[in-house]
């Protein structure tokens, strides 16, 4: 198993005063989708920014692909791609001329050029406007335009500073659908921040929540709903009481946690509510038990980060505020 | 290798940007036509200023082209400060190209669009009647001057870019810098002229050497000076090219 991420008692303190990370530990698999979460000011940013060669770190180490981020910048540079959160592209020139620059500036040589960046484009669903300028796209055109300048030079590992934040449902889906095509193509491994909890389900092979600048809890989507107590499997019963003696026995099955009767209703909070649905079916068609009707509730990511950080994940009002400054980046 | 690529693929960035919008361009060109069309004929009907046997509109004219390509340069600044708050900055400085390549590149892709602005001031000089040396070499090697200079400007802006970082801050630090450089230069009168506190400002003044190498090579042909003004020019460059790729990073912490 490759490591493409390793992070180990990672500390930035910027100017003396604010610890922005508090001794962070993290290892991401090659090959993965990885999605940190956590609120403003947690350390999201810094963490990719020291991972992107941008920052030193104050104490603690960080790799990639083995390779040391403080001392072999140059040569990580060479494996990563990165969007960072507001944009980076020229917005006065066409989209066609930002691959080309940064075509050029990646080395790929000009025999090659042409063909790779049409195919970005086209891969993109950009190649109607490549030649208009960038000043013309809406939010998710440049969103995509960033996502085929990262494919020019099939990264080892693309970095993602909350890649569609501000972008409208359908921008979204579509950003998520090119960049899973192009990990599924070449292997990369993605790491993402993002403040958007369905994102983190959706698309990561494991997660992280980051807050007060430590990672607090990681693991997969599954997993870290797990962690917060159970899911709850609701049966509504054709009989209006069940009996102590089956009670006991729902309560025996492996993976069960409680069991709470309630007239014609039974409700069991259990650990993974598909593997225990069969044997507490099994239990109850013994006992002579039907079942009219059966729900699962399950606890979602903002269960999860509720139970971690503490409060709700707002976005509302960032949200509002990267829109703004996309606009004013846009307006030039 | 790569580093002159890089170099040479941001001043061919600022080519495809100036392909698609010149209008920067043309409303800085107001200014110094102002000083060559207005100031420049009324100042020669006083002729308090000792020029010499030539006329006092040729004499700035190379100054005030000067000053205009250093205003480009100096204010190429506000293209960093916008750079950096867009997230390009922080892009640029995840790809393979050095630190230096990049400050360099930017520097010099400044200069690209003082010959620009230069281009648009000459016509309008020659037309009223301003008289240069007509000889190619020498025109030639003014431009070259003024795009090596520019590129030392535009590498001072970015490192004051690099503390400034807002525009509010950069504007008015810009102005700060251009008109003292201009008016304690050679630009507008000789530097004998000036008081003895200024006259050893303007032995620092990279602007005096600039315009004196200049005005050498399309006004006066008086080019006995030109050795000592290259020097200065190439060691204003390297200075700020080192100091402003030393200090770069800190435009993004």
């Amino acid at each position: 198993m490759e490591i493409a991420v390793d992070v180990r008692q990672l500390v930035k303190v910027y100017e003396d005063k604010v610890r922005a990370l508090d001794g962070v530990d993290l290892a991401v698999e090659a090959g993965k989708v990885f999605a940190l979460l956590g609120p403003n000011g947690a350390g999201k940013t810094t963490l990719m920014r020291i991972l992107t060669t941008q920052l030193k770190p104050t104490s603690g180490e960080a790799y990639v692909f083995g390779l040391d981020v403080a001392r072999d910048g140059a040569e990580v540079r060479r494996l990563v791609s990165y969007i960072p959160q507001e944009m980076s592209v020229w917005t006065d020139i066409s989209g066609y001329e930002n691959l080309l620059i940064y075509a050029k500036i990646y080395g790929i040589p000009s025999t090659k050029r042409r063909g790779i960046i049409e195919d970005a484009l086209e891969k993109m669903g950009l190649s109607e406007v490549a030649n208009h300028l960038v000043k013309t796209y809406s939010g998710g055109m440049v969103r995509r335009l960033e996502v085929a300048c990262c494919m020019l030079v099939k990264p080892k590992i693309m970095f993602l500073d909350e890649p569609t934040i501000g972008l409208d449902p359908s921008a979204r889906k579509v950003v998520w659908k090119e960049l899973a095509s192009f990990k599924r193509e070449y292997g990369v491994t993605v790491f993402f921040n993002t403040h958007y909890m369905d994102e983190a389900d959706l698309y990561s092979d494991e997660i992280a929540i980051i807050n007060g600048g430590k990672i607090v809890k990681l693991g997969t989507a599954e997993e870290l709903k797990r962690s917060v107590g159970g899911e709850v499997i609701l049966f509504s019963l054709e009989v209006n009481r069940v009996g102590e003696d089956c009670l006991g026995k729902v309560r025996r099955v492996s993976l069960v946690n409680d069991v709470i009767a309630n007239d014609s209703e039974l409700s069991v909070v259990v650990k993974d509510a598909e593997t225990a649905l069969p044997d507490i079916m099994e239990v109850l068609r013994k006992e002579g038990v039907s079942v009219k009707k059966i729900s699962i509730t399950k606890p979602t990511l903002d269960d999860v980060f509720l139970k971690y950080v503490g409060t709700r994940l707002e976005y509302g009002e960032r949200i509002s505020e990267v829109r703004q400054v996309r606009d004013m980046i846009k307006r030039g | 290798m790569d580093s002159l690529r890089n170099i040479l693929v941001m001043i061919e960035l600022e080519l495809r940007r100036l392909k698609h919008d010149r209008t920067e361009l043309y409303t800085r060109a107001v200014q110094p036509i102002l000083w060559i069309v207005v100031y420049g004929p009324i100042m020669s009907l006083v002729k308090a200023i000792p020029t010499g046997s030539i006329p006092y509109t040729d004499y700035i004219t190379p100054g005030v082209l000067i000053q205009s390509t250093t205003f480009v340069s100096i204010f190429y600044g506000l293209t960093i400060v916008w750079e950096r708050d867009s997230g390009i900055l922080k892009k640029l400085l995840v790809t393979p190209a050095s630190r230096y390549a990049t400050v360099i590149g930017r520097s010099m892709a400044s200069g690209v669009r003082a010959i620009f602005q230069a281009l648009i001031i000459v016509p309008v000089a020659l037309l009223i009647g301003v008289r240069f040396i007509p000889d190619i070499t020498y025109s030639i090697s003014a431009l070259l001057i003024i795009f090596f200079a520019s590129g030392g400007f535009a590498a001072t802006s970015i490192l004051v870019a690099s503390f400034m970082k807002t525009r509010e801050r950069f504007m008015g630090i810009g102005q700060a810098i251009t008109f003292p450089l201009f008016f304690a230069s050679n630009a507008l009168y000789p530097v004998g002229m000036m008081p003895p506190i200024l006259q050893e400002f303007s032995l620092v003044n990279p602007m005096s050497y600039i315009v004196d190498a200049v005005r050498g090579l399309t006004i006066s042909g008086d080019l006995a000076n030109l050795p000592i003004d290259l020097i200065a020019i190439a060691t204003f460059d390297a200075t700020m090219f080192v100091a402003a790729s030393a200090c770069f990073k800190k435009i993004i912490e």
